[in-house]
């Protein structure tokens, strides 16, 4: 085990942080009130105060009151959201999305590729092709890159072991960007990150004093995330694997089976097939066959579409029962395009949940759904706020 | 180096290809490129319709825009198999990467109809479509159909009406419809300039706006405005301005695919009904 030695460069770096912090959070606007509410010696906040104007985090914007035994009214501070811009990226089998935010994580613009089948360097190519779109459009300096990853991921060093959805392995996807952007890079698993836009960004009211959170992300494979004490915990990932004694489902396919195989999305649209000459609009150039192409039907009472809704709702009542009873989250967040068949879905997981462990674990968790289509690379900018400037 | 690298070394000269100048939603992309290209030294030069009037594609700019479906899908191809820098807005080729700046419709659309739904409390809907060969007018209405969806709500066939982006054809589809006696509370038009006429349209046939019908537009601009119309900043001037500026990071030398979306934002005005409740109301 090695120690973490303070070192002066170190401790410097964690102050900085601090002070834009409470700036940031608007605890506090001033250096007099920084170094009453942060505890450090005024010429330290005045010294880093000045730094973080210099390169633009901050602006002076006017004065304040004096105190009352009088003395000069201080400067205020106030924080510069658009000072540098970040990028996150999400990878999907299908498509990469990446978003281009200022340093309030608000979107200035978003941009996508879709793969179209490729696989392996041509999807790095593409990759860059993304960032330079978002890098068009940026009239601010680029502080960092954010990467999620659908695959096994060291997050500590960028590597990307095994994505098969993307034909990568062992691949050192941090290393190349940041050599080629020349700023610091972080790569993710997908899951985790969504779980952090949910933490960092998301309306998580009625959940209040959440810190614990999972999210559950169900597209072409199903995994889970998890925020705890309010960082990224980087060991979740892909759970489709999993094998698990599960009900028969309507076809009579098998009682086990691995979770891809019936929560994933490739199965769901090999069921709902026969919906799609009913519900898929041939003259929309866009309109493929999904998520809410099955809601409408189980709408109109369509038996195919229930049933298949049912089936889900059992698969996704044993993920939230073995969530709830291992891990006890203030919050579970349902999220990928299997959000998309609403609370109907939802309500009936969680009351098939509700069957599998004791009610007041049930109850004292919170839940929501999540279709948006851009979380994980808005969990991507989370976690680098959170890395390289400890704002989140 | 390409032939067409060849022939356009350092013109500073950006080309734009479009069907009318002088078209309300052309003409403000054209004010925002303007913008951006001054502002990096570039020069502008327009063509108007060259396909349809068998005039060559220009080769002697830096870089091409083409505003909506200007060009053949197989001629933009070409023109990007041959790796000349060129942005298309509004308009996408299937199955083509070439780089391209459109509003984000499915965001936009969504907005628009949570806005009737949950705060207007409309449920009827009337969607007026734009012209059905643009992308624009695609996404909007397969946006639209999804929202419908989520919400549980039915729109009979007969209440999705051609508009074609014309204010004419937009009107004259409203006063269609009128004479059939329908049942609705709300319009959905898939550009603002469509709104605008569908206002006036049920108005002059003795509606009131907003207190029997609601109708919101995509996109924004001054005269939307005046119209008192709710709509979705997708700021058309902008839209330009992002194109010019994708294209000209590609000519310094960024190789870009994909599509750039830009972010849009609900402007609550007079015409869809919606009070703010004032401070002490629920």
């Amino acid at each position: 085990m090695t120690s973490r030695k303070a070192t002066h460069g170190f401790i410097r770096r964690e102050n900085r942080r601090l002070l834009l912090r409470t700036v940031y959070s608007r605890i506090a606007n001033s250096r007099v009130e920084l170094a009453n509410e942060t505890g450090l010696a005024k010429p330290t906040v005045s010294d880093l105060i000045s730094e973080l104007i210099d390169e633009g985090y901050l602006v002076e914007t006017g004065f304040g009151q004096s105190t009352d035994e009088g003395g000069k009214r201080p400067r205020l501070l106030e924080f510069v959201p658009n000072a540098r811009h970040v990028i996150g990226l999400s990878l999907t089998a299908e498509r990469v999305l990446g978003v281009l935010c200022d340093l309030n994580g608000d979107v200035r613009v978003h941009h996508f590729r879709d793969l179209g089948g490729i696989s392996g360097n041509a999807v790095v190519d593409v990759l860059s092709e993304v960032i330079n779109g978002l890098l068009a459009q940026s009239n601010a300096p680029l502080l960092c890159i954010g990467v999620g990853v659908p695959g096994t991921v060291d997050s500590q060093s960028g590597l990307v072991q095994y994505a098969p959805y993307l034909g990568w392995e062992n691949l050192p996807l941090a290393d190349r960007l940041s050599k080629h952007y020349e700023v610091p890079v972080y790569v993710a698993n997908s899951t985790e990150l969504a779980a952090m836009a949910h933490f960092a960004f998301g309306d998580l009211s009625g959940a209040n004093g959440v810190n614990n959170l999972v999210t559950i992300l169900v597209n072409e494979n199903v995994g889970v995330g998890m925020v705890l004490n309010g960082a990224a915990y980087h060991s979740g990932g892909e759970i489709g694997r999993l094998h698990i004694p599960l009900p028969s489902n309507t076809d009579g396919n098998g009682s086990s089976g691995n979770l891809e195989s019936r929560l994933g999305w490739q199965n769901v649209r090999q069921r709902a097939q026969p919906l799609e000459r009913r519900y898929v609009d041939g003259s929309l150039p866009g309109d493929k066959l999904n998520y809410l192409h099955i809601r409408e039907a189980v709408a109109d009472q369509e038996p195919l579409a229930i049933a298949l809704q049912d089936d889900l709702a059992e698969c996704l009542a044993q993920v939230f029962a073995w969530v709830l009873t291992l891990l006890r989250p203030d919050h579970i967040a349902l999220a990928g395009g299997i959000a998309d068949l609403g609370e109907p879905l939802l309500n009936s997981a969680v009351e098939k949940a509700r069957q599998l462990v004791w009610a007041d674990a049930i109850d004292a968790v919170t839940f929501s759904l999540d279709n948006a289509s851009n979380l994980i690379a808005i969990g991507a900018v989370a976690e680098t706020l959170q890395k390289e400037l400890g704002l989140i | 180096m390409s032939e067409w690298a060849n022939r356009a070394m350092a013109k500073n000269l950006l080309g734009i290809v479009t069907n009318d100048p002088h078209d309300v939603f052309q003409s403000a992309v054209i004010a925002g490129i303007r913008k951006v290209a001054n502002d990096s030294h570039y020069d502008l030069t327009v063509y108007t319709n060259p396909e349809a009037s068998g005039e060559p594609i220009p080769s002697e700019v830096d870089g091409l825009l083409v505003i909506a479906n200007v060009l053949s899908n197989d001629t933009l191809r070409r023109l990007y198999s041959q790796r000349k820098p060129i942005s298309l807005v509004s308009h996408r080729v299937p199955d083509t990467p070439i780089p391209v700046v459109l509003s984000n419709n499915q965001q936009g659309i969504a907005e628009l109809v949570q806005h009737l739904v949950k705060r207007c409390h409309r449920s009827k809907m009337v969607f007026i479509r734009g012209l059905m060969d643009q992308a624009d007018a695609q996404e909007r209405e397969l946006a639209f159909r999804q929202e419908l969806i989520r919400f549980n709500l039915h729109v009979p066939p007969h209440h999705f009406l051609r508009g074609d982006f014309s204010q004419k054809v937009a009107a004259e589809s409203i006063r269609a419809l009128l004479r059939r006696k329908p049942d609705f509370d709300s319009v959905v038009a898939s550009d603002y300039p469509m709104a605008i006429a569908a206002v006036e349209a049920l108005r002059n046939a003795g509606l009131s706006v907003p207190g029997q019908v609601s109708v919101v537009g995509f996109g924004d601009n001054p005269e939307a405005e005046v119209a008192g119309l709710t709509t979705l900043a997708a700021t058309v001037n902008e839209l330009g301005a992002c194109a010019a500026r994708q294209l000209i990071s590609q000519i310094k030398g960024a190789r870009i695919s994909g599509v750039t979306m830009l972010s849009v934002r609900l402007i609550v005005r007079e015409t869809c009904g919606y009070r703010p409740p004032r401070r002490g109301e629920s």
